[in-house]
């Protein structure tokens, strides 16, 4: 009987994983090349942008699940993980990536959203949306205030959906 | 109305989705994404957005990535690295394997190999056992033997006094 009880319990447990597995895959197969663009815009290099495409995911299988789906579904629910994961990922490898390819950065593909916003906005846009500044910070830095700030990410975003 | 016109054109919105929001206005949009149907309504606008914008930028991953994540997940699964844990709270799982399994209450305090260490003096102490076992084994032997010949000698003896008595 015992016997019987570890044996239902060890089979639900590799359920679970394979579950789990299961809907991380769904998650890379609909999301990964979106997700490398996005590291490789950050990082500007593709070998550790792989890398942490890598690390990304499989750090998703420590997630806390329900029922063995990792709670992460949505584009946006894995770009706001990504950016804390890469926060931290990019700051301990910062320092060895600048010194152990000095100027070996990739200049990416054209970006013809990007290539539609002025200066201040592509900016305001990269800042926040590549890097994780939050609008107080860069309103600091940009020496304006938190409500133009926000004005102009605004304007980002409807330039680049007229021209989507 | 126009307090939520004005809202949704504050940028306050984009801000969010972006990540970019402070506790405060994350719980002001919260509260007012409740009341007002517009506000999630401009949240799915956004959100398809960002998509879109992420699908433009797209690079197609090697064919092996995912073979590595899964590879680095069985290793996680197993051993949880640091690295990943920043940021997370820590999970206790492990994979089913027969044999490990004791029971995920308890710390295990007894381990699992059939080895044991001791200390190198020991070595010294079993060689002398040995030597000595096979000195004794000697000993016994030619003592054995010996009583062996005296036995047979005796007997010869007997025999020889006893045909000379009847001589």
């Amino acid at each position: 009987m015992v016997k019987l009880e570890v044996i239902m319990l060890e089979s639900t447990a590799q359920v679970t994983i394979d579950h789990q597995t299961q809907s991380i895959r769904c998650l890379y197969d609909k999301h990964a090349g979106m997700l490398l663009g996005y590291i490789f815009e950050v990082v500007k290099d593709r070998k550790l942008a792989e890398e942490y495409l890598v690390k990304i995911f499989s750090a998703l299988s420590l997630l806390r699940e329900k029922q063995g789906e990792v709670d992460i579904n949505t584009w946006c629910q894995l770009l706001k993980y990504t950016k804390t994961k890469l926060l931290l990922l990019h700051v301990q490898n910062r320092y060895e990536e600048t010194h152990a390819h000095p100027g070996m950065t990739v200049v990416g593909p054209a970006n013809i959203y990007l290539d539609r916003l002025n200066e201040m906005q592509r900016r305001v846009f990269c800042e926040v949306y590549h890097h994780g500044q939050t609008i107080s910070a860069l309103s600091v830095a940009l020496n304006t205030t938190e409500d133009l700030t926000r004005k102009t990410l605004k304007e980002a975003f409807l330039i680049m959906r007229s021209g989507g | 109305m126009v307090k939520i016109n004005e809202y949704l054109e504050s940028g306050a919105l984009e801000s969010y989705v972006l990540g970019a929001a402070s506790k405060a206005e994350i719980e002001e949009l919260l509260s007012l994404k409740s009341k007002h149907p517009q506000v999630e309504e401009a949240l799915a606008i956004l959100e398809a957005d960002l998509e879109r914008i992420a699908e433009h930028m797209a690079i197609a991953p090697p064919p092996n990535t995912w073979l590595k994540i899964e590879a680095s997940m069985n290793e996680l699964v197993t051993s949880p690295k640091m690295e990943y844990l920043i940021g997370e709270e820590p999970v206790e799982r492990s994979r089913p394997n027969p044999g490990s399994r004791k029971t995920e209450q308890f710390i295990e305090v007894e381990g699992e190999s059939g080895h044991m260490r001791i200390h190198k003096i020991w070595r010294w102490v079993f060689g002398a056992v040995f030597i000595l076992g096979k000195i004794f084994l000697a000993f016994a032997i030619y003592y054995y033997l010996e009583n062996k010949h005296t036995q047979e000698e005796i007997q010869q003896l007997k025999i020889e006094l006893s045909n000379q008595r009847k001589k």
